[in-house]
């Protein structure tokens, strides 16, 4: 998972790559659009087992990578069925704790709890086989998305590729300048101590032979060390702010000089549209209808308020 | 970035001379570009900034609530209330620094396609919606001013309108109407709203403004022309962006 970064897809190719990420993106907003409407657990369920496998085969998926982001959202999704169960008029089935667990409760909280992982896995699949620079090629080409725009979401999505460094750079270097830290610890590093004082650096260094290094390495490697008070966090959230900002505003005038949005533009690697991503989404979406109609024929399809079938 | 800025912090609003001109061969586009109502590139391009680590920093926050919300039970899912307005304060930031009508959901569906498209939420693209909700909320306060008004007040009926429109999203997504707790929702996410996104943003703005990176925005102007005296024509002495922007 180390090799997976914001915005990157998995190296390799398949036929979820392939697809053009607007029709892509279409169909995932489409599928969840339609699943708000329903609130009994089997539906989702049916599409979550089939979503799984479909994404593992299609998209070529490690298992691995699918089940890390069902972790991922399981908290989120099993605190949906909690509130539910407990917050909901109608007969009581069982108890949590103090609270009484109704049935209504707990087939709506099922059934959005399911919803969340089937959302969730669709949209770690789209993810981890779009490319972000080829998205926005994509709804700048198809959705006419303005030069502006795109470029500009471009320029965030290259700061966010550097953002984890950054910010293991702001965090390390706030480290290594705070002397109320070092001072908790007993004493300083000879290295860091020479630092601050601005004296005996070589000598010292010399020393300790390879204190320095060392010390560096354990700080990368681990990152235990470093202060996790909320003052140091939001310290160090601040200061990736303002980075940031100061990089956009150096890209923005970058590519003001270069004129962009001066005039028309041709696209550099055009993202093609054809026919089998008309096939794409018919199956996607044929299936996700299909499921739901089966689960009305099967008398167990609810919406808000009503059941059908 | 060496250069002097360029000369998008000349204040020109009012029928000046087009800015000081310091920057010899930098963009002529500015000076034009600051009097449309649509958005500069600058100013998108901050707005995705602002996208790109709010973004990043809720995604980490997540994680690491997540587990507080499973470990409060049944009671987890009001956590949100208490944290919902964090999710907002993008929107009166982008508008408290850029002052233009559309900014504040511009950035928050910045901030949510960010999130979805590229780090991945187990929202889906529903998110963009709640973005766009959201921001909206927060930003018919604003609009009431007329873009004009940066009181605290203003931040504070922001994160009032922010949260209620927030709110009604939520009843229609997940039934909370018919859950017993719908007042405490009510409740908490005023609460919220004021405190985590109208009255943070106001204080993160100031805070910007105090670094000088937003110098070459309406915000930094603003600043430039109130510090002069007063801010009733900031177009009659247009004075070059302080330099300690540039680092």
């Amino acid at each position: 998972m180390s090799g997976v970064g914001f915005g990157r897809p998995l190296a390799h190719d398949s036929v979820l790559h392939r697809r053009n990420p607007t029709v892509k993106l279409a169909v995932l907003l489409v599928v969840s659009t339609v699943l708000l409407a329903v609130v009994d657990p089997w539906t989702p369920l049916a599409l979550w087992v089939l979503a799984l496998v479909a994404v593992a085969r299609a998209g070529r998926i490690p298992w691995r990578l699918l089940l890390r982001a069902q972790l991922l959202f399981g908290p989120f999704a099993v605190s949906i069925l909690a509130v539910n169960c407990v917050t909901r008029d109608g007969p009581v089935v069982g108890a949590l704790g103090p609270f009484e667990v109704t049935g209504p409760g707990l087939a709506i909280g099922l059934s959005l709890m399911l919803r969340t992982l089937l959302v969730g896995t669709l949209s770690v699949a789209f993810v981890l086989t779009t490319d972000g620079a080829r998205l926005m090629t994509s709804l700048h080409q198809h959705v006419r998305l303005g030069a502006r725009p795109t470029y500009a979401v471009l320029a965030g999505y290259r700061m966010l590729e550097q953002l984890p460094e950054r910010w293991t750079t702001i965090r390390l270097a706030q480290a290594a300048r705070e002397p109320a830290r070092a001072r908790r610890q007993g004493s300083a590093p000879a290295w860091l101590r020479a630092a601050r004082t601005g004296r005996g650096l070589p000598d010292d260094a010399a020393r300790q032979d390879d204190a320095a290094p060392r010390e560096w390495r354990a700080r990368r490697g681990g990152g235990t060390r470093l202060p996790v008070s909320p003052r140091a966090l939001a310290r160090a959230a601040f200061t990736l702010l303002v980075v940031t900002l100061r990089q956009g505003e150096r890209m923005a005038v970058a590519m003001e000089t270069r004129g962009l949005g001066a005039g028309p533009r041709t696209v550099h690697a055009p993202v093609t549209l054809d026919r089998r991503d008309a096939a794409f989404a018919a199956v996607t979406v044929g299936v996700c209808v299909a499921v739901i109609v089966a689960a009305a024929r099967l008398g167990v399809l609810a919406s808000w308020g009503s059941t059908f079938g | 970035m060496s250069a002097p800025a360029a000369p998008t912090g000349s204040g020109a609003t009012g029928p000046a001379p087009t800015g000081p001109t310091t920057a010899g061969p930098a963009t002529a586009g500015p000076t034009t570009a600051q009097r449309r109502r649509g958005l500069t590139l600058q100013e998108l391009v901050l707005v995705a900034a602002l996208g790109v680590v709010f973004g990043f920093l809720y995604w980490a926050l997540v994680q690491a609530w997540a587990w507080l919300q499973l470990a409060m039970g049944p009671l987890g899912d009001l956590a949100q209330h208490v944290l919902i307005g964090g999710w907002m304060v993008v929107a009166p930031l982008a508008l408290y620094i850029v002052r233009k009508p559309g900014v504040g959901i511009v950035a928050e569906l910045l901030a949510a396609t960010i999130e979805v498209v590229f780090i991945g939420s187990p929202v889906g693209p529903m998110l963009l919606l709640v973005g766009f909700v959201q921001g909206a909320g927060a930003e018919l306060a604003f609009t009431a001013t007329r873009y004009r008004r940066y009181g605290w007040g203003v931040f504070v009926a922001s994160g009032v309108t922010a949260a209620l429109a927030s709110l009604a999203l939520g009843t229609v997504r997940f039934g909370w109407l018919t859950q017993d707790w719908f007042a405490y929702r009510v409740g908490l996410e005023l609460v919220s709203g004021i405190v985590l996104s109208g009255i943070l943003a106001k204080v993160l703005g100031d805070a910007l403004l105090r670094t000088g990176v937003l110098d070459n925005h309406a915000i930094g102007r603003a600043a430039r022309a109130a510090r002069r005296g007063d801010g009733g024509d900031p177009g009659a002495a247009p004075a070059p962006a302080p330099q300690q922007a540039g680092a």
